[in-house]
């Protein structure tokens, strides 16, 4: 092998890949729902928008449309990040953040560029399930995994172009440089030939923590990019013992439904996972958000067909493990805009504009809202 | 050598702001993780018709504040799209918008006869 190719295909723990998979969709989930959601109420106004790229300008997206794109996507992305993910839906989960932010300029948060980067990594991820990535023994297992050395040297890449800016305006930059060489080298440390880097690995994570506790970023980068780095630079047991440990119950639970065996097609699985994927959308009646019940809808027809044949054919109890996260994502989506300011923010933020644009009957509904749902 | 083409992909469009016209565009460059605070800008703007009568257009009325702060920035592409907007009324010959912000921005028109893509800048005055 050239070390090229060593580099890019060599071995690591496949814990990180995993952790790191559901770590992102579940945040994001709640990004979306906490930080995007509540400034939906700018969207449409007036009919004008410009957006990032030149193809969607003739495109006006209403907020009903960006509040069901946020809600479609942070439902699908929780839901994979509570059960085994599946290629197609965290296409999905790209395709509607990416479309989320890149609609309109009134979305130019920084981050959520790099976020549509690392989804499209998360693309070619091993789809792995707990029992695949934390063995019963105590030896992590290995493989190698391209998109997870991607996604450590796109990162990386973002690093070294703060450093690289920071240093033409003549400012510190020594900093984000050892953030963007921590990256570069960290995807190696798991590999058996380089048991000195498997030492010195863990140190580095000192730089993206510090880096981000203390240089000002918008939004929740700095959960992001900690907690990144954490399950980027941790030591290869820390993180095995951490995953089983976490990952314990839902292992507990998938192999005892092995065990009792449901070895042929049982009817009532299809016909309950059929009336959980209709059920499930029900719950964001309760949001009271424009959009998001089509949203939540969209994403059951989503998770139908990611489940696709699985749903038919599969002997055991998949399907509805699958319906199960994503009963969960649509609870998560409700409980978290009920008992947050989101909702009221949304309606809020509109209620102010519409007032200052003089348009009476949007600011009384924004306003009769706002006022329901007042913290 | 998809990794490839991915990998030289982010290496070059943060280098497309070196060539971007728009200094206050810096989107995917990752200039800043923390967007500086946007000079503030008094904005005014006017249409004028065929017949030849002036209107004064009030920007705050039609388009949200976070759009008027991007028109108040200079932001190229939401002032031409704002412009063009305004050109969709019927009988507008030309609409100009004009910025005259504190910092070095100074005051800078914005011009654009309709029919037209793209607004013609001109700046009025500098503070320096």
């Amino acid at each position: 092998m050239k070390p090229l190719e060593r580099y890019w295909f060599g071995d690591v723990a496949l814990a990180r890949p995993y952790l790191v998979l559901r770590f992102v969709l579940g945040l994001l989930a709640f990004d979306t729902w906490l930080n995007m959601m509540p400034h939906g109420s700018k969207y449409g106004v007036g009919a004008f928008n410009v957006a990032h790229f030149p193809w969607f300008d003739t495109f006006v997206p209403s907020s009903a449309f960006y509040l069901g794109v946020l809600a479609f996507t942070g439902v699908l992305a929780l839901s994979q990040a509570l059960y085994r993910p599946h290629r197609i839906a965290i296409v999905l989960i790209a395709a509607g953040y990416t479309l989320g932010w890149s609609c309109s300029l009134l979305d130019s948060v920084p981050y959520h560029y790099l976020l549509s980067l690392y989804l499209l990594c998360f693309v070619f991820f091993p789809m792995l399930s707990a029992r695949a990535a934390f063995s019963r023994s105590d030896r992590a297992p290995r493989g190698s995994v391209a998109a997870y050395v991607l996604f450590c040297v796109t990162t990386a890449i973002m690093y070294f172009y703060v450093a690289a800016w920071s240093a033409a305006e003549g400012q510190s930059y020594w900093l984000p440089m050892a953030c963007c060489v921590a990256y570069l080298i960290a995807s190696m440390q798991d590999r058996a030939e380089l048991p000195a880097l498997r030492m010195a690995a863990p140190l580095l994570a000192a730089a993206p923590v510090a880096f981000h506790l203390l240089a000002p970023q918008q939004g929740w980068l700095p959960i992001y990019m900690i907690g990144i780095a954490l399950v980027v630079f941790a030591p290869t047991q820390w993180l095995h013992s951490f995953g089983r440990t976490l990952t314990r119950p839902a292992r507990r639970l998938v192999e005892e439904r092995s065990e009792g065996g449901i070895d042929e097609r049982a009817s009532q699985v299809f016909y309950l996972s059929l009336l959980g994927l209709v059920v499930a959308p029900m719950v964001s009646m309760f949001v009271d958000m424009p959009g998001v019940k089509t949203g939540c809808t969209l994403t059951a027809i989503a998770m139908l067909f990611v489940m696709g044949r699985q749903l038919y054919f599969t002997p055991r109890w998949r399907p509805l493990w699958r319906v199960a996260s994503l009963f969960g994502g649509c609870l998560a989506l409700w409980i978290t805009v009920t008992a947050s300011n989101a909702r009221f923010d949304y309606y809020h933020e509109g209620a102010v504009d519409a007032d200052r644009r003089g348009d009476d009957d949007a600011a009384m509904m924004f306003r009769e809202k706002a006022d329901r749902y007042a913290p | 050598m998809l990794i490839a083409a991915f990998v030289a992909l982010q290496f070059l469009i943060p280098l497309t702001y070196l060539t971007r016209e728009d200094a206050a565009d810096e989107r995917f460059t990752w200039r800043s993780l923390d967007p500086p605070a946007a000079p503030s800008c008094e904005t005014s703007a006017s249409l004028e018709r065929f017949d030849g009568q002036s209107e004064a257009i009030s920007v705050e009325k039609l388009i949200h504040q976070d759009w008027v702060d991007y028109v108040g920035q200079g932001r190229r592409a939401v002032v031409d799209a704002f412009l063009r907007k305004q050109c969709e009324a019927e009988g507008v010959m030309q609409v100009e918008l004009v910025n005259r912000c504190d910092g070095e921005r100074g005051t800078r028109a914005y011009n654009l006869r309709c029919g037209g893509e793209r607004a013609h800048e001109t700046v009025r005055t500098a503070t320096r």
